[in-house]
């Protein structure tokens, strides 16, 4: 019998107390059977507090938070189980390892017992090796419950820090949002005999799909919409880069005209591809106001369409490469003339390529079919109904990729005379 | 994706399974970039089994041209299915690539390139 003492005694004690001893609280009333297992545990190598009574022994947990709580179960006031329950009820010492020490061992008292908040028992008349036994296992559970509870711990205090940032990168994403809804022209009347209106829904805060409709002289309007491939924040950064060099005291000094072919050329050759091959597709405008005459070039962009009043509403789009894929590619400008109550819509690739539930693309005949269907509708009417169609094809609200839709519509009044001469 | 590569004297034919996109972008350059690596300079990639493929891939495919051009290497497309085919085509890649329809077609070609 001693020898399993023997072999459990120093391996127990540097078992439990590789940081630190255990320390085992002990409540019992009685002086003498509280003295004679301190001195015990004592002598195994454990730290040992006493407390005379339930009370003291749950202002003892609370002040030291010992390693084991070992209680005996008859006390005056509260006893051992009501004290394992007030433990238990306690949402921060609940987990709490606890021993109830009993003089009889019956199965219905252990039932009660277990039943109240004990984790175990043990006979106030067990052996040496019993009761190193018992504590030991205890001891084993208890360092369990603390190395969850500090992985708990760690992982709130994680959780904690990586909501905090996450709120802080969301708040500078929405700040760079709306700094780049900020470079959006302002709807309404950009030249005279001009109207425009449109909608945006980037993918993700930020997108990378961009368009402008501004000034170019006292006589023309720039216009043109860009697609910066991939999405984020990356996309966005660059949109904004080749945004900056569209802008037309840029385009003065670096291309030198304002000829979309001749823009799209040297964009051409300033925005090679990158290493990571993202590249840009453009589409180029350029509208004189008094002759309402478009002249356009495009980078493999594809979304502008021209809805003529009359017949003859078409795609302005022709074969060529998105920016830098060809740095010695030359960009030709197209002209066509724009007629009153004609309709110029610039659009991105993600609203014609949203996906049904199947999976099945919308695609530019049914997006133009809509487009025509609103055609009586005012243009502001117009393109919030083809977006409502859109979203309703894609059953849903979130676009996969950025969606714009512009608008332009050439008013009555001021050049008719022309278009008759 | 998957990707398995054959040697033809001096050309590798890499054969394409799956979508072609951002996803797996970095696993089809690493494949490629292993090609180049072994000194082959005339690279084929079989588009039959590429279901899909998106507009980084089309970067991808761009840039690859643009290194093989700058170490006078060549690469063409071999058999690009439907969708993929209409993609290439929308985005003008043709001017850039080569599209073949048959593998000897393809050596051929190579073989041509490297004799010019």
């Amino acid at each position: 019998m001693a020898e399993p003492a023997r072999r459990l005694e120093p391996q127990s004690v540097s078992d439990t107390s590789a940081k630190a001893t255990p320390v085992i609280l002990l409540v019992d009333d009685d002086e003498i059977t509280r003295m004679g297992m301190a001195g015990r545990l004592k002598r195994l190598g454990y730290r040992v507090i006493e407390a005379g009574d339930g009370n003291a022994g749950l202002t003892a947990i609370r002040a030291q938070r010992p390693d084991l709580v070992i209680l005996d179960w008859m006390m005056p006031g509260m006893d051992g189980p009501s004290v394992c329950e007030a433990i238990r009820a306690d949402p921060e010492l609940k987990s709490s390892q606890v021993v109830l020490m009993t003089a009889h061992d019956r199965p219905e008292q252990i039932a009660e017992g277990l039943s109240r908040g004990a984790d175990d028992f043990l006979s106030k008349a067990a052996s040496k090796q019993e009761v190193l036994a018992r504590v030991q296992a205890s001891l084993r559970s208890s360092a369990l419950v603390r190395q969850i509870e500090h992985t708990r711990d760690d992982l709130d205090r994680s959780h904690r820090l990586l909501s905090a940032k996450q709120a802080e990168l969301e708040s500078e994403l929405q700040s760079a949002a709306d700094f780049v809804r900020a470079q959006l022209p302002l709807p309404g009347m950009p030249a005279a005999g001009v109207s425009m209106q449109w909608a945006y829904q980037p993918s993700l805060a930020l997108g990378g799909d961009l368009f402008q409709v501004c000034s170019w002289g006292a006589d023309a309007l720039g216009l043109y919409i860009l697609d910066a491939s991939g999405h984020g924040v990356a996309a966005a950064l660059r949109a904004v880069a080749l945004m900056s060099f569209l802008r037309e005291d840029n385009l003065a000094k670096a291309v030198g005209s304002l000829d979309p072919g001749a823009i799209i050329t040297e964009a051409n050759r300033l925005f090679p591809l990158t290493q990571d091959g993202e590249y840009f597709t453009l589409w180029v405008g350029r509208l004189d106001i008094s002759s309402r005459m478009l002249s356009y070039a495009t980078a493999g962009h594809s979304g502008a369409f021209l809805q003529a009043a009359g017949n003859g509403s078409r795609w302005l789009s022709m074969a060529s490469l998105p920016l830098g894929f060809d740095p010695h590619s030359i960009f030709e400008s197209m002209h066509t003339p724009l007629l009153s109550l004609d309709r110029l819509y610039l659009l991105s690739d993600g609203i014609y390529e949203a996906p049904s539930p199947t999976g099945e693309l919308w695609g530019r005949p049914r997006l133009q079919a809509t487009l025509e269907a609103h055609r009586s509708h005012s243009l502001g009417q117009s393109i919030a109904d083809t977006m409502a169609t859109a979203r309703q094809w894609l059953a849903g609200d979130v676009f996969p990729d950025d969606v714009a839709l512009l608008g332009l519509e050439m008013l009555e009044s001021v050049t008719c005379h022309k278009e008759r001469a | 994706m998957q990707i398995t590569e054959r040697r033809i004297g001096e050309a590798v034919i890499l054969d394409l399974v799956g979508e072609l996109t951002y996803a797996n972008r970095a696993t089809f350059k690493a494949s490629v970039e292993r090609s180049k690596a072994s000194g082959v300079r005339h690279l084929i990639l079989n588009m039959q089994g590429v279901r899909f493929l998106d507009s980084s891939a089309l970067g991808t495919l761009a840039l690859l041209t643009q290194s093989l051009n700058v170490t006078k290497g060549t690469i063409g497309l071999l058999n690009p299915q439907s969708y993929v085919k209409e993609i290439l085509t929308l985005a003008n890649l043709h001017q850039l690539l080569p599209v073949y329809h048959s593998e000897p077609e393809a050596l051929a070609a190579c073989s041509l390139r490297k004799a010019g």
